[in-house]
């Protein structure tokens, strides 16, 4: 399938020089999920499908995707969950083949789904899990209600756990920092059309890195190695620039990026996808920078993903997408068949130390293996050290985020910013 | 002979530590202080025991140092939101047949007032004595008075059991032994709100940097006292995450640039973050500052205003609001505190005759501890040390220090 007569205009990269073999879905579940869906800009992959899954045969009717999929008829006779995530997450265990056979050959499938309401909520976990078990790589895009709709946000909350589970990456949207979105005077609509146009360029980055060839490329294996473990937090920005300073000003939009600076983001990444896309113009020199500059700032290990890519269409304008994920759950082992984060670090050189997971308590014990591993480089490794143990510092006192327990007075956990909360914006 | 007594406050941003001499006609002086950034303790409880520990011991080395006496004892201040406070109240018939008041017949309504156990993994932290009845008429000493029932109430603090032996390990690793455990906020309070205040009604807000303590004094008693976990750091959290820069940077915008409430004269302002204008360095609208800012301490009191319901009486709270802590040298914070709880509220300021050095809200705390811990707190015609080991003692069972002799 494909919709190129669409949207002819809108995209970066043209379907030529397409690398066949891998095939990408994009799956929008329950009504935000498919709104998603049907907001997404760059349908001219040529290996990207669409699939809308709802229980509401109503609201599957209007989405413009591809392929639907109606479930749940026999509980719900068609109409919507009502916010009950525990009959949608029922009714699709019931229709596991059928999507099992959806997912048939995927390699990489992207999961849209806004978790406060019961479809989305209830049955993106099972999706996950099954897409997980069909060894493709899944990527969570999960809008999260307003934390003053409190039964639907602790709701939410549980599903994001769930879906952490199984997905390899999950980027919660909260719609408290979605406002933050935009200029001073956006209204609500436009954030949410921002936020909506943000996602679908973190899908394009990931579809391009995948499927086109580039200036510096990466492909599929890459980034299934850095991904391929359960999901910690996840951090997901993107920035834009434009003109003579354009990747300046992109670096600077990222950095400025609210959904990079939500309570539950970390901005130390254990594995971390950075994607700059500019047109003919864009200098090696200034790319090698950024990318320094970006690793920087997000403490990234191991794991780094940088592709570059060239499109004539981009002028002088430069986009740069970042994806990480920190493996906070080290210790847990996966549901399925994918190493463990231990086992993906235990193969790859040990040219640096390892950082099994600057959010893991248990350092000390990775410290204690490298030293004597490496006493020859004794100097680096104090220095690599320095750095461990600042960001360490930075992530506890920066945000609340690491404390075991919750801060929450009458529904509202007192330690996400109140602004957010209350849904002030803050133009800066 | 002078004595010499020592006070320690675990801070979530400083751990202090205070020597103090008290004279033989019972004037207190001064004689060693010292604080240490902690950073083992999060919104007022301990996270991280080393350094927590480590904060605390550095700092009592300096205190002693400074002071070139050593401490044997120490009076401790505690605080945390696991700490939760609930009135106890007792009674008791005047036994005697003269219907003359007899200290038995208090300690009778103490007792039975003290009677509640607290739960299971809990244990009281303070207990504080609120106005004796004498058949409904407040009294200060009944002893000696004629009556036929005596009603007396302790505001009693219970705390995980966990939390306080962590604060008491701290001290007792220093080989210290902690002579009494006071509540922040009525150390704070006894501090910044004078006898004549309290009996006038008064609520003293104590905004430190990890938890905002609260004390409410009626009649010059204390009526109710609550923790609340939020404090300065969430307003650097905040601006951190909403400014979106780097955490010391967010403290450095808040103490520099920081105002609650917003001044015409800032709009169209911007600040730089870093200050020095180079690569990374960017302003931002003092406005965007203190947008942030202001919605933090205005949900503060309001959910201070949701806590204190009911208990705020005009006629009973002619002192007004007292606000001090760290957080509290925020430009703006007492307009908040007026406008949300409706009542005066202003910055508390130290009574007269304190080291203008030491003076400062921060210190409101650990100063209190040395004041409370002078002031006789017992039953009328009792001895203080009779009353301390009453529910001290208790507490040395539990957590395994030995009894004082």
């Amino acid at each position: 399938m494909s919709q190129d007569n669409l949207f002819p205009k809108e995209t970066n990269f043209s379907p030529e020089n397409e690398i066949p073999g891998i095939r990408a879905k994009i799956i929008g579940i329950g009504g935000a999920g498919l709104s998603l869906v049907d907001g997404l800009r760059f349908d001219n992959f040529q290996s990207v499908e669409h699939l809308a899954v709802d229980v509401d045969s109503r609201a599957l009717a209007d989405s413009i995707a591809g392929e639907k999929l109606a479930f749940g008829r026999r509980h719900t006779r068609g109409m919507g969950t009502g916010g009950e995530h525990t009959l949608a997450r029922k009714a699709m265990e019931e229709e596991k083949d059928v999507i099992r056979k959806k997912l048939e050959g995927v390699d990489l499938v992207f999961l849209l789904a806004g978790l406060g309401g019961g479809t989305g909520g209830g049955a993106a976990p099972v999706i996950a899990r099954l897409a997980r078990e069909a060894g493709a790589l899944v990527f969570a895009f999960t809008p999260l209600p307003f934390s003053w709709e409190k039964s639907r946000h602790s709701m939410a909350e549980e599903c994001l756990a769930d879906l952490r589970k199984f997905a390899n990456a999950v980027i919660p949207l909260p719609n408290d920092s979605l406002l933050q979105m935009g200029g001073a005077d956006a209204t609500a609509l436009e954030c949410f059309a921002e936020a909506g146009r943000n996602v679908s360029m973190g899908i394009s980055a990931i579809c391009a890195l995948v499927f086109r060839r580039g200036m510096i490329d990466v492909d599929f294996v890459h980034l299934r190695k850095a991904f391929n473990r359960r999901a910690g937090r996840t951090l997901f920005g993107y920035g834009e620039g434009d003109g003579e300073d354009a990747i300046r000003q992109a670096v600077r939009e990222l950095l400025l990026c609210p959904m990079l600076h939500l309570p539950d983001v970390s901005k130390a990444a254990d594995a971390l996808l950075i994607l700059i896309t500019g047109g003919t113009g864009m200098g090696m020199a200034a790319l090698q920078q950024v990318s320094t500059e970006i690793r920087e700032e997000f403490k990234a290990g191991e794991h780094i993903v940088f592709g570059a890519h060239v499109d004539e269409n981009m002028g002088n304008r430069v986009q740069i997408t970042v994806l990480g994920a920190t493996d906070l759950e080290a210790g847990i082992p996966t549901a399925d068949v994918a190493p463990t984060a231990k086992e993906v670090i235990a193969v790859l050189p040990k040219s640096k130390v390892a950082h099994s997971s600057k959010l893991a308590k248990e350092k000390k014990g990775s410290k204690l293996k490298t030293v004597p591993a490496q006493p020859r480089n004794k100097k680096k490794d104090d220095l690599d050290q320095n750095t461990f143990e600042f960001m360490e510092a930075e992530n506890q006192r920066g945000i609340f985020g690491d404390l075991p327990s919750r801060n929450i007075y009458a529904g509202e956990d007192l330690d996400v910013p109140a602004y957010l909360r209350r849904g002030v914006k803050i133009s800066i | 002979m002078s004595k010499i007594i020592g006070a320690v406050e675990i801070g979530t941003s400083k751990a202090k530590a205070l020597i103090g001499e008290v004279a033989e006609n019972g004037t207190l002086n001064v004689v060693g202080m010292a604080s240490r950034p902690n950073e083992g303790m999060r919104k007022g409880e301990i996270v991280d025991f080393r350094k927590a520990a480590a904060a605390v011991h550095s700092a009592l080395e300096d205190a002693e140092k400074m002071s070139g006496t050593t401490v044997d004892e120490v009076y401790l201040a505690q605080t945390g939101s696991h700490l939760k406070g609930q009135m106890l109240r007792g009674s008791a018939s005047v036994s005697s047949s003269d219907n003359r008041v007899d200290v038995t017949d208090l300690q009778r309504a103490a007792e039975e007032a003290k009677r509640r156990k607290p739960d299971d993994g809990r244990t009281y932290v303070h207990h504080v004595r609120t106005p004796i009845l004498l058949d409904g008429r407040v009294v200060q000493d009944p002893v000696g008075m004629f009556g036929s029932k005596i009603d007396l109430g302790y505001w009693s603090i219970d705390g995980d059991d966990q939390a306080i032996k962590q604060a008491l390990h701290v001290i007792s690793n220093y080989s210290l032994e902690v002579k009494d455990l006071i509540l922040s906020s009525i150390a704070s309070s006894t501090m910044m709100a004078g006898p004549d205040l309290r009996r006038a009604g008064t609520l003293v807000i104590d905004m430190g940097a990890g938890v905002t303590d609260f004390a409410l004094y009626r009649q010059g008693f204390v009526a109710c006292t609550g923790v609340i976990p939020v404090g300065g750091d969430h307003v650097t959290g905040d601006l951190s995450m909403g400014l979106r820069v780097l955490e010391p940077y967010a403290e450095k915008l808040k103490i520099e640039h920081g105002k609650a409430i917003s001044d015409p004269m800032d709009e169209g302002e911007d600040v730089w973050i870093i200050g020095n204008k180079t690569i990374g360095d960017r302003s931002i609208p003092r406005k965007a500052i203190t947008d942030v800012i202001h919605v933090r301490i205005a949900e503060l009191f309001e959910i201070l205003s949701k806590e204190l319901e009911g208990l705020l009486d005009p006629d009973e709270l002619k002192g007004g609001i007292l606000l001090t802590g760290g957080a509290s040298l925020l430009p703006g914070v007492e307009q908040i505190a007026s406008k949300i709880l409706g009542f005066n509220a202003r910055r508390a300021s130290f009574p007269t005759g304190i080291d203008s050095e030491l003076a400062q809200p921060e210190n409101a705390t650990v100063l209190g501890l040395l004041h409370y811990g002078l002031e006789d707190h017992g039953l009328p015609g009792r001895k203080k040390e009779e009353v301390e080991t009453g529910f001290l003692g208790k507490f040395r069972k539990i957590v395994g220090l030995g009894v004082q002799s």
